[in-house]
């Protein structure tokens, strides 16, 4: 029994059929060919799955498709140009493999959205849901430090 | 969705409550607040109110997993998974708030720790729903939670212990290593005008770790859980004492 929902993704309108049970990671992935949102722990533990809904980050793998119906949907893919955390992380060499690399940066884009200036600790109490299992954590908030003074402009 | 996800529950129908708006916190009378059962706890966490006049659940809710994962858990899926390592049923047992339930029948109030019959196993009736919670002001109270996390900072716990002190009397309870929401009457009993005696909270940790059954899991064994436990009911006693508030 599939529905039809209609939302914004990456800021365009657009619509969907969803069955009840799809999550979020299988419509991105299937009905609009998005694989940056990636299921790897399917439990809400590893945050390789991001996405931003109405600026919030969720967990992908867990979010229900049909709960989208209506909101603004943002996944790594977003946006000609590189962001200021995009290029943070570049520039401070926030990845090795790159698997966790935009679950990190979408979970840094709410961060710097409610905290433009965070402290160390509050990097690492919005990122504790992020696993990257190269370790690069000392280069990923070295990279948040550094995205958030480029957002700032200095 | 987690027991969906694992393939657990395999159900015929999903039915959303995003619509029935129930996710405003509100004050009610005699200085109770009121929390739609779909608040998130992401929402409750950043309110202005709870900061204010219940710090200890901002507290308590900023150590419960991740902001991704407040983000989108509700308070009533919180209370109704029946998960024992949930954070906010002993919590706000300890604190004495109470559930209004709607169902075919019409509406009821409970006290949260009633909808607990064991583990994974709420006492909801068939087609009833959480609709809000109450929780009474702290008033002179104070209040802690601690909870001990084994495999990782932001791990579901292996032990949660909230303690709520008014006057000499304490109110404790534990969960995580039991299977749902347990009072700790035995530790209150021995606490009794005594919550600042070193040698009475010794005898109220040790009795408190024989008056529970306590479960084995991934989290920690019956007796490690049981050591967490006499050394955990001082602390938190020792926190609600000191607690700001
Ligand atoms: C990785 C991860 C780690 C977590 N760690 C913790 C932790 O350490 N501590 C903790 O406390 N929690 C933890 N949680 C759980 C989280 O807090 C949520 O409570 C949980 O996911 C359920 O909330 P939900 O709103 O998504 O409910 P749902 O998954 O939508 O529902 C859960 C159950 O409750 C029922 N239900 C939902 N709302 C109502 C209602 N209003 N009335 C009656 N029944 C209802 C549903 O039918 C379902 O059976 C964790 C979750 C994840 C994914
Ligand atoms: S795949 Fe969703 S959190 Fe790990
Ligand atoms: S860069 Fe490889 S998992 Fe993080």
């Amino acid at each position: 029994m599939r529905r039809e929902i209609r939302f914004r993704l990456n800021g365009e309108a657009v619509s969907a059929q969803v069955a009840p049970h799809e999550t979020l990671v299988e419509l991105l992935q299937e009905g609009f060919g998005l694989y940056g949102a990636r299921e790897s722990c399917g439990q809400g533990l590893c945050g390789c799955c991001t996405v931003l809904v109405d600026g919030r980050a969720v967990s992908g793998c867990l979010y229900l498709a049909s709960l989208v119906e209506d909101s603004d949907v943002r996944t790594i893919e977003d946006g000609g140009e590189l962001d200021a955390v995009q290029q943070a992380f570049i520039e401070a060499s926030g990845f090795q493999c790159g698997f966790c690399t935009p679950g990190f940066v979408l979970m840094t884009r709410q961060l710097l959205d409610e905290i433009p200036d965070p402290s160390e600790d509050d990097i690492k109490h919005y990122l504790s849901g992020n696993l990257c299992r190269c370790g690069a954590y000392p280069e990923i908030i070295a990279a948040v430090k550094l995205a958030a003074r480029k957002r700032k402009g200095v | 969705m987690l027991m969906m996800k694992a393939g657990v529950l395999r159900p015929a129908r999903l039915v959303s409550l995003r619509k029935l708006n129930l996710d405003s916190i509100s004050n009610g009378k005699d200085g109770v607040l009121v929390v739609g059962a779909m608040t998130t706890l992401r929402e409750l966490e950043r309110s202005a109110a709870v900061k204010e006049g219940w710090p200890v659940i901002t507290r308590a809710l900023r150590t419960l997993s991740n902001v991704r994962v407040r983000n989108v858990a509700t308070v009533g899926g919180a209370l109704a998974h029946a998960d024992p390592h949930m954070d906010l049923p002993p919590l706000l047992s300890a604190l004495g708030a109470r559930a209004t339930i709607a169902g075919p029948q019409g509406e009821r109030s409970a006290p949260i720790e009633s909808l607990y019959a064991g583990y994974l196993e709420n006492t909801l009736r068939r087609g009833e729903l959480i609709t809000h919670i109450e929780i009474p002001p702290l008033g002179k109270r104070r209040a802690a939670y601690l909870k001990c996390t084994t495999r990782s900072a932001d791990d579901w716990p292996a032990l949660g212990m909230a303690v709520v002190l008014d006057g000499g009397e304490a109110r404790i309870w534990v969960s995580a290593a039991t299977d749902k929401p347990t009072r700790l009457l035995a530790a209150e009993k021995i606490l009794k005008g005594q919550i600042t005696d070193e040698k009475a909270l010794r005898q109220a940790g040790a009795a408190a770790a024989e008056e529970v059954h306590i479960e084995s899991d991934l989290h920690g064994s019956a007796d490690y859980k049981k050591q967490l436990i006499r050394v955990y009911l001082a602390r938190a006693v020792h926190e609600a004492r000191n607690a700001v508030h």
